[in-house]
């Protein structure tokens, strides 16, 4: 171990060298790798987290810079990958710690396989179907993760330990439909709100990696930034009292294969997600000389850009587009199958 | 029954900003009939059109969960407070 670059941390006596060493054996997973998830990985990687799996379907823009600490003007001209931004800048932060991007959608078909080999899941999605899908998986295979959602100066985060505390579904019986949630609009969001609710998931984290979860919170933190207020509310006997279809009744509806939409409007972006239909690899060289023709085509290092009559398509090599220009869905899916093909 | 209503950030938009609303009400559904007196369109955000309380939307009265209580039914004394927490999705919302 390099004791001079974890000396700081090393003297924090919760932690010392035992607690090191626990965390440079860690595997962690974090899904979603926008405000939220730059942030957890940041700190992850600095604390010296062995190994650190990053999950995104998206690529940098222009509008994320003002809160995802991990990148650069660059990464948003080049539309990388968040995951291949946030893997190449742990690289330059910490070369002890090991980085897997994976640049793909999160999904019923893939979310047992991504938590199947680490310690601790983090959330840093942006959206329910994400949540409840991580929550079935990780109360099935008893893992625990840390849920955290910010907007405007507000935020949320809660930690799951499957079999000990209440889950998100205890919690919040029902996913949110899409639009009705209170935070589906305008409300906008500022960077320290986002560190407030990474920090928190990351002690969090911190403390379950090495062994000390008596120190949890174990309750619902609600942290308002702007009137400077934090609140816990207990969760105590929630989990016994919760009649939850995941903890009690191991029905895990969120990952039955097909029950989730192939496309997704994503709030407040004027933009559709199309997931991937299967396991492709698609060649976007080929596909690029196929729509050359058609429209205007740029080939990135991770994606192709495809603009045609005011849209403009955005598609990964596993076959995930994100539709610029609607937030109509079936237009959206139409548009997929006449360029690139369902 | 006097009691303190904590307003989430998200649905501040309606109370005019205040984060407490001090208000009279014997139960928690007379809460929320008050509140959406004083604010009108702020219990759209909280309950289904048969008058339920949506299910991604909590309300904990001095941090006991009130689906665990009497529901809008439970009862209110002096000096309680009635804190409305609802799931949030966050920041993607631009």
């Amino acid at each position: 171990m390099n004791r001079e670059k974890y000396s700081r941390q090393l003297l924090f006596r919760e932690i010392g060298e035992a607690g090191q060493e626990r965390l440079r054996q860690s595997r962690v997973l974090v899904i979603g790798c926008g405000a939220l998830g730059a942030a957890q990985v940041e700190m992850l990687a600095r604390a010296g987290v062995g190994f650190l799996r990053l999950v995104d379907r998206d690529f940098v823009e222009e509008s994320n810079l003002q809160r995802q600490i991990m990148f650069e003007e660059r990464d948003a001209l080049e539309r990388l990958p968040k995951a291949i931004a946030c893997a190449r800048r742990v690289a330059r932060i910490n070369s002890d710690v090991r980085a897997e991007a994976v640049v793909a959608d999160v999904n019923e078909k893939n979310i047992e396989r991504l938590i199947a080999d680490v310690d601790l899941v983090l959330d840093g999605t942006d959206n329910f179907e994400t949540r409840y899908l991580i929550n079935d998986a990780c109360v099935k295979h008893e893992k625990p993760w840390i849920y955290g959602a910010a907007v405007g100066a507000y935020g949320l985060t809660m930690t799951i330990r499957p079999g000990i505390t209440p889950c998100l579904r205890c919690v919040f019986e029902k996913i949110p439909p899409p639009g009705s949630s209170p935070t589906c609009d305008t409300a906008g969001i500022i960077l320290p709100i986002v560190l407030f609710i990474a920090s928190i998931q990351v002690t969090e984290a911190i403390k379950l990696l090495i062994g000390r979860t008596e120190k949890l919170h174990s309750g619902l933190i609600q942290v308002d930034a702007w009137e400077m207020s934090v609140h816990r509310v207990s969760l105590q006997q929630v989990r016994e009292r919760a009649d939850c279809p995941a903890c009690h009744h191991r029905r895990f509806e969120f990952l039955e294969v097909g029950r989730r939409q192939s496309a997704l409007t994503l709030c407040g972006r004027n933009a559709v997600h199309i997931s991937s239909a299967g396991d492709v690899s698609l060649d976007l060289r080929e596909i690029a000389e196929r729509l050359k023709p058609l429209g205007e085509v740029t080939l990135k290092e991770f994606l192709l850009v495809f603009r045609v009559n005011g849209y403009e398509l955005n598609l990964f090599p596993d076959g995930h587009c994100i539709i610029k220009g609607t937030e109509d869905m079936t237009l959206a899916r139409s548009l997929y199958a006449r360029y690139i093909g369902m | 029954m006097s009691v303190t209503v904590r307003i989430p950030q998200p649905l501040r938009r309606f109370t005019e900003n205040r984060d407490v609303i001090e208000l009279s009400a014997g139960t928690v559904g007379e809460a929320l009939e008050q509140l959406e007196r004083q604010y009108p369109g702020i219990t759209e955000r909280l309950r289904e059109s048969d008058g339920q309380l949506r299910r991604f939307v909590n309300i904990y009265v001095d941090g006991e969960d009130i689906r665990f209580l009497n529901g809008l039914a439970t009862e209110l004394r002096d000096g309680m407070e009635v804190s409305i927490i609802p799931a949030i999705a966050g920041g993607s919302a631009l």
